[in-house]
């Protein structure tokens, strides 16, 4: 006998010998040689319940009947799934299901998708025996997304075991026992918990069900189901979009999908109403006399074509400046940036990434080499602790969070920089600096690690300035106020771990010496021998920079500095590039109010709402003579342009996307929309100019850029449908030698007795996107301003009441939230609702290393208002 | 409930279990030390925690909780485990309709029991023990937990038991009123303080316990033999009872007795003798109409029947099981529907609702019984009865399931005419 056949054992059932290379339940042996077993209960991401006992099988030598779906397979064991007795059985199990069951299929959603009505055709019995009165639950309609038809439970528990076992939310519980259980969330009627809609998925019969679709359409109904990629972060879920007569009905995961394997947040789930909302752009607009009117395509076009043309002959292509966007697709970038390169002549492209993301990466992977920051997401839960920094990964990127949490329950510790709420259930190991003395806590991280450590020799220009820094746990104490052994325990458990991930949000970025911080956080991620993840806000923010809408790189993450890569692609283009590097966006909006930007060219971005001081970059936006916006929405960017341009929707279109692991995915269009893809405006503009740039589709578009991508070399749309478009795919990243580490330490504060302006990243919006969706607004309904009990009880405010926040830029009236995990420095608020956002009230400076706005600065003060019935809404 | 039968006259063994309990001070250490309690502790601790374990097997110690289990072999899988820490849970949930055995242990004999625990932790290598205390036994908690800080104070318990260096620290966690706790996983998941209900097994306790740490679950009764077994060695402890289960054992007798109560005797004395000897035979005279020998689910015995040695291996060749040894004693004037009625509805009631059959069909067996019992039966009735009970026999999560479908089968098994009866005359005749 050799080894192998030692560790195979083999299960015989109905006959058939099965061969198995480790230990399995009953249950999926016999699916692995298919063989059918009904079952209820049993969930493939699940753990074992064994309660339905609808799967119960004949074993050999146990005498009672054994639940296939628990029982683990021993070697030789002889199983019967299919005899008088067990077709008894089931039909009995059934029978028992049915008798305080509702019976309203013809009513129920689910009908058609019921795993119970199902089983119950098939092996189900005849007619009923039961003559009393059945259980009587009514419908509770309480929630504004779930609806519970508790008649209608089955008591499988597989919608808790989701929500505790693999959302983590911990939510919902079984109340009550024997035949009064019901499921019920634990904060009532009203459900108040992460609206993953994750318990929805697995329920089995029509007891929960997402709201949305309520009684508009029957799952047979739904014969096109494409399936896509969630528009809201750079997570990249897979989703399917299930549609009918061009509308979509409902949004769903999929098991076995790579990122996501079947799990969805509420964004991903619930967020898909805005593709039909009455609100889209349906026609251009032209500026006249300053009212935007409607134009033909024609006229837009042609208009287009003309004003930029002119203004590039009389200022030259560096007047005009383009802003791409994270919510396109890589084609659609693409062929902007080529647009703007060849077309406009100018490097002048950037994008909200630049706000962080961007300049994090830049940062990270000059010091470990291109590619540092693309880690499998999947990859979390397998390390054995998770340094978290920076923002919270169960909002920002909520699957991504997830492994986090699964990390925790596989034993790995999280580790928090700063109280993360999403991980809280989840014992973390949490140090919170007082504020502004990150910086010392980060120095005495990166000391205690190089003395457990030591330095390995790998990385001199890092390690140089690693010697440089030796901050005790005393001086921690003294300045960052956490205790010192407190700070031992952190870094011990730290410095013990062996396979280390370090999971990065913007909010280091965007803080004051931001770069200074994330070379601590490289020493730290050096001496930890970690992988480093960064939180990814927008879906494609990754594809964008991959794609060469940056002023300094073009496609292929290839920087533009570099002669031998501007050949490549100017030979490729059979145009010239310019070797000037462009404008960040935020020197464009510098630019613009010099009077130097003549024209902008926006596509699928809001500026004036997604940058900082929003007051002052729509001043700087009237300076510019022609703008350009591409928007499915009318949004307070576009209201300022000369032509706005009906964009299709990411449900609309095909293409790719890249997300935070560089995967790239494929977009599928799930709805028919008149209209034309954000690349095929521009190509039209492009050829009113007179330079070509004609495609049949988004597929051409991509042979192009894998034929000169050095990145993207050969990859097809088939390989990416496949899943194999990995980084670094077939490409090489680039491996460059880095001479020294630039970076600014930025000035300090002191925040005595101060308040504080700070950016709130929810979990139920992204961007103003989310806002358009109704079902997340109801979830979360308007900007609030949350506060501390003990702000709240020095100013008299309790939640619901009206706040005016004030700072030097403006002031907004916003109802107060009272968060009890606050510190008693900060105002949060959103950046998400119309004419309510933080960045509205925030002004910024700009780290000279990576480019991005530190925005950590903004005092604020907050008065007592009283709210207007008027504005109280319904 | 009456205390008469605590006060056993019967002398025709040495009390072990029942010992000193006249005494009204009986729960005081003092009075315990007197009676000669604790002398048991320190010789154990002389020996190998292996030895003790082997004294036990040689003993042939069962589990009273019901099931009757070997308590030697469940120690060695425990101990045999190599996590750490392990555990030693006392089941004193005593949940069982007509059971109250435990009871005397706990209120006027707890130092027996600790001495009993502080024994096997030391003999399975377990540093913390708990009592899951019934939730109704609020004056057990009390007495209790005195006696626990009694014990730690005079080094019985706590971090070094008698000088030895050795730990063992017992704790009281008091239930919350379901009779499923008593089952020893869901005691285990009530005690992490999740909802109580049956876990998967294997993994068995023994393994991943509670806290998913090696975990003995173990009756009071059962822990309260331990000393005496240390006392006078397993050897002379088998030779009490019978072969298969010695020992002494508490037999709990209700209902229709002459006199009701607990009584120790040897294990395997006959039932009939229980209840005619020990207990005086049926009150005022009455005849006897059925008999539930071992807990409100053990199978209902007609009078003919009750000639069994009160045992866990000799009742079920007899029709029924030990169980927790709680008689349950009915004369003629009982109608047997409405008990069968009772018992569904305590069962339907208690029932943790995890696994289908038990959660519908105990409340469908209840909702049958009640209408037969109120004279509203139909023709069929017992039929759909006995068929609905077997949907559930052998195929629910735990025994409480079988027990609901047993406990209706062996009613109409032996009292069907009742039954039918109930059905024909539309009405009931005991009212
Ligand atoms: C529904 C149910 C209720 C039970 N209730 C009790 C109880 O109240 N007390 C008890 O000791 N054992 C009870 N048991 C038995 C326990 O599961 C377990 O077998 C026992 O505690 C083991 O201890 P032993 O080996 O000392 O008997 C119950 C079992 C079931 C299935
Ligand atoms: S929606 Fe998500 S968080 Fe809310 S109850 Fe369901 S699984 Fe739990
Ligand atoms: S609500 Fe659905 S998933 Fe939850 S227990 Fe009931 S049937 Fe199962
Ligand atoms: S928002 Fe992000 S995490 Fe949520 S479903 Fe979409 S891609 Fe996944
Ligand atoms: S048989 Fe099933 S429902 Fe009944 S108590 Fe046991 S596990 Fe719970
Ligand atoms: S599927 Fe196995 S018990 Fe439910």
């Amino acid at each position: 006998m050799t080894i192998q056949d030692k560790t195979m054992i083999t299960i015989n059932i109905n006959g058939n010998e099965i061969k198995l290379e480790k230990p399995v339940t009953v249950l999926e042996a016999a699916r692995s040689a298919g063989i059918k077993i009904p079952t209820l209960c049993y969930h493939e991401q699940l753990e074992k319940y064994g309660g339905c006992r609808l799967c119960l099988v004949e074993v050999e030598k146990i005498p009672r009947l054994q639940t296939a779906c628990t029982l683990m397979v021993t070697d030789g064991m002889v199983v019967r799934t299919e005899t008088p007795q067990i077709a008894d059985v089931r039909r009995g199990i059934l029978e028992f299901l049915l008798i305080n069951h509702p019976l309203d299929c013809p009513y129920c959603d689910k009908a058609g998708e019921c795993e119970l009505q199902d089983l119950v055709e098939k092996y189900g019995p005849a007619k009923g025996r039961y003559k009393e009165k059945k259980r009587k639950a009514p419908e509770s309609l309480e929630d504004p997304v779930i609806v519970r038809n508790m008649e209608r439970c089955i008591m499988c528990t597989r919608c808790v075991r989701m929500c505790e076992g693999v959302q983590g939310a911990s939510a919902i519980a079984v109340i009550d026992r024997g035949g009064h259980s019901h499921v019920e969330p634990f904060s009532g009627g009203k459900y108040d918990c992460e609206y993953c809609g994750n318990c929805v998925s697995v329920c089995p019969v029509g007891a929960i069900m997402s709201r949305l679709h309520r009684h508009s359409y029957r799952p047979w109904q739904v014969k096109e189901k494409t399936e896509t990629i969630c528009p809201y972060c750079g997570v990249g879920c897979t989703v399917v979009a299930q549609v009918r007569d061009d509308s979509i009905k409902r949004v769903i995961p999929k098991i076995g999908s790579p990122v996501n394997n079947g799990m969805l947040c509420s964004r991903g789930r619930f967020g898909y109403e805005f593709v039909g909302s009455s609100e889209r752009l349906t026609s251009p607009m032209i500026k006249k006399n300053g009212v935007l009117e409607q134009a033909t395509w024609e006229e837009a076009i042609s208009l287009t074509a003309k004003r930029l043309g002119e203004i590039k002959n009389k200022y030259g292509g560096s007047s005009i400046a383009g802003i791409a966007s994270p919510r396109c697709t890589n084609e659609d970038n693409y062929v902007f940036q080529k647009f703007m390169r060849i077309a406009l002549g100018t490097n002048n492209i950037d994008s909200a990434a630049r706000t962080g993301y961007a300049g994090t990466q830049t940062f990270i992977e000059n010091i470990f080499g291109q590619g540092a920051t693309a880690n499998i997401i999947a990859g979390l839960s397998n390390s054995d602790s998770v340094l978290v920094i920076g923002g919270d990964p169960t909002t920002i990127n909520p699957i991504l969070g997830l492994q986090i949490r699964a990390c925790s329950r596989k034993g790995g510790n999280i580790l928090a920089i700063g109280h993360i709420k999403g991980l809280e259930k989840f014992n973390p190991l949490t140090v919170s600096p007082r504020f502004y003395t990150e910086t010392v806590l980060l120095e005495g991280l990166v000391s205690a690690l190089k003395n457990k450590k030591g330095l390995s020799g790998s990385i001199p220009v890092l390690e140089a300035k690693i010697k440089d820094i030796n901050t005790s746990a005393k001086e921690v104490e003294n300045r960052c106020g956490i205790a010192e052994k407190d700070f031992i325990r952190f870094t011990d458990t730290l410095s013990e771990s062996l396979t280390p991930a370090i999971v990065l949000g913007k909010d280091i970025v965007q803080s004051s010496g931001g770069s200074y911080k994330l070379m601590l956080i490289s020493a730290i991620n050096y001496l930890m021998n970690a992988r480093i993840y960064l939180l990814c806000e927008r879906a494609n923010e990754q594809g964008l920079l991959d794609m060469g809408c940056a002023p300094d790189l073009l496609p292929g993450y290839r920087p533009l500095a570099f002669a031998e890569f501007r050949k490549r692609y100017e030979n490729a283009w059979k145009s010239p590039i310019s070797e000037k590097p462009g404008l960040s966006i935020f020197e464009m909006v510098d630019s613009a109010k010099s009077n130097a930007l003549k024209a902008m060219y926006i596509m699928g971005e809001n500026p004036v709402f997604n940058l900082p001081n929003s007051k002052a970059v729509t001043a700087a936006l009237k300076n510019v003579d022609f703008i350009v916006v591409q928007d499915i929405f009318l949004t307070e960017t576009g209201k300022l342009a000369d032509v706005v341009f009906p964009a299709l929707s990411w449900a609309e279109k095909d293409g790719t996307f890249t997300n935070m692991e560089r995967r790239i995915q494929r977009l599928r269009k799930a709805v028919n929309r008149e209209g034309m893809e954000d690349w095929r405006i521009i190509s039209e503009v492009s050829k009113n100019m007179g330079v070509k740039l004609n495609y049949s589709g988004a597929e051409e578009i991509f042979q192009e850029i894998s034929r000169i991508s050095p990145l993207h070399r050969d990859l097809t749309y088939e390989e990416i449908e496949k899943g194999d478009a990995i980084y670094p795919y077939k490409g090489e990243p680039l491996r460059g030698v880095m001479e020294d580490i630039q970076m600014h330490k930025g000035s300090s504060v002191n925040p005595d007795g101060k308040l504080y302006l700070r950016l709130e990243r929810p979990l139920f919006h992204s961007g103003t996107l989310s806002t358009k969706a109704p079902a997340l607004v109801k979830i979360y309904p308007e900007a609030v301003a949350s506060i501390s009990p003990s702000i709240g009880e020095a100013l008299s405010l309790k939640s619901g009441d009206m706040v005016k926040v004030s700072t030097r830029t403006g002031s907004l009236e916003l109802p107060v939230n009272i968060d009890n995990k606050l510190d008693n420095l900060s105002v949060m608020l959103t950046n998400n609702f119309e004419n309510k956002g933080a960045f509205s009230l925030m002004e910024y400076t700009i780290d000279p290393v990576t480019k991005a706005p530190v925005i950590d600065a903004n005092e604020v003060k907050l008065e007592k208002s009283v709210r207007l019935d008027s504005e109280v809404r319904a | 409930m009456t205390r008469k039968g605590l006060l056993n006259e019967f002398k025709d063994m040495e009390k072990v279990l029942l010992k000193n309990i006249e005494n009204p001070n009986s729960a005081d250490i003092n009075e315990y030390k007197k009676a000669g309690g604790y002398s048991s502790l320190p010789k154990a601790l002389e020996r190998q925690p292996k030895e003790i374990i082997e004294e036990v097997k040689k003993a042939g110690l069962r589990g009273r909780g019901g099931a009757g289990f070997p308590v030697a072999m469940k120690w060695t899988f425990a101990s045999a485990d190599p996590k750490f820490p392990k555990y030693l849970l006392c089941n004193a949930d005593e949940g069982e309709p007509g059971t109250f055995k435990d009871r005397p242990i706990l209120e006027k004999n707890p130092h027996l029991l600790i001495e009993g625990m502080a024994i096997s932790g030391y003999a399975l290598g377990a540093e913390y023990g708990y009592i899951y205390l019934r939730g109704e036994y609020p004056e057990a908690k009390n007495i209790l937990n005195r006696a626990i800080k009694q014990a730690n104070d005079n080094g019985f318990l706590g971090d070094n038991i008698l000088g030895k260096g050795i730990k063992f620290h017992l704790a009281v966690h008091q239930g919350a009123g379901a009779y499923i706790c008593g089952e020893e996983t869901a005691l285990i998941e009530s005690l992490e303080g999740d909802k109580g209900q049956p876990r998967i097994k294997p993994p068995f306790p023994v393994n991943v316990g509670v806290f998913a740490k090696p975990t003995v679950v173990n009756n009071v009764e059962t822990l309260s033999n331990i000393p005496y077994i240390i006392e006078i060695g397993g050897d002379a402890y088998s030779k009490i009872g019978t072969t298969d289960c010695p020992g002494p054992k508490l037999y709990c007798v209700s209902g229709h007795v002459e006199k009701p109560g607990v009584y120790e005797l040897p294990m395997g004395t006959i039932l009939r003798d229980i209840i005619y000897t020990h207990c005086g035979g049926i009150k005022g005279g009455k005849k006897l109409k059925a008999v539930i020998p071992g807990g409100a689910t053990t199978p209902v015995l007609p009078p003919d029947k009750i000639d069994c040695p009160m045992d866990f291996v000799n009742m079920p060749k007899h029709g029924s099981m030990l169980g927790s040894g709680a008689v349950i004693v009915m004369d003629e004037s009982v109608c047997l529907v409405k008990v069968c009625y009772r018992i569904l509805k305590f069962l339907e009631h208690e029932s943790c609702g995890k696994c289908t059959p038990c959660r519908e069909g105990t409340g469908w067996l209840r909702n049958i019984l009640g209408r037969v019992e109120s004279g509203e039966g139909i023709e069929g009735d017992i039929d759909l009865m006995l068929s609905v009970s077997g949907n559930m026999m052998g195929k629910t999560f735990c025994p409480l399931g079988d027990g609901a479908a047993s406990v209706v089968q062996n009613f109409i098994k032996h009292f069907r005419p009742e039954f039918e009866e109930h059905i024909k005359n539309a009405k009931c005749r005991f009212k």
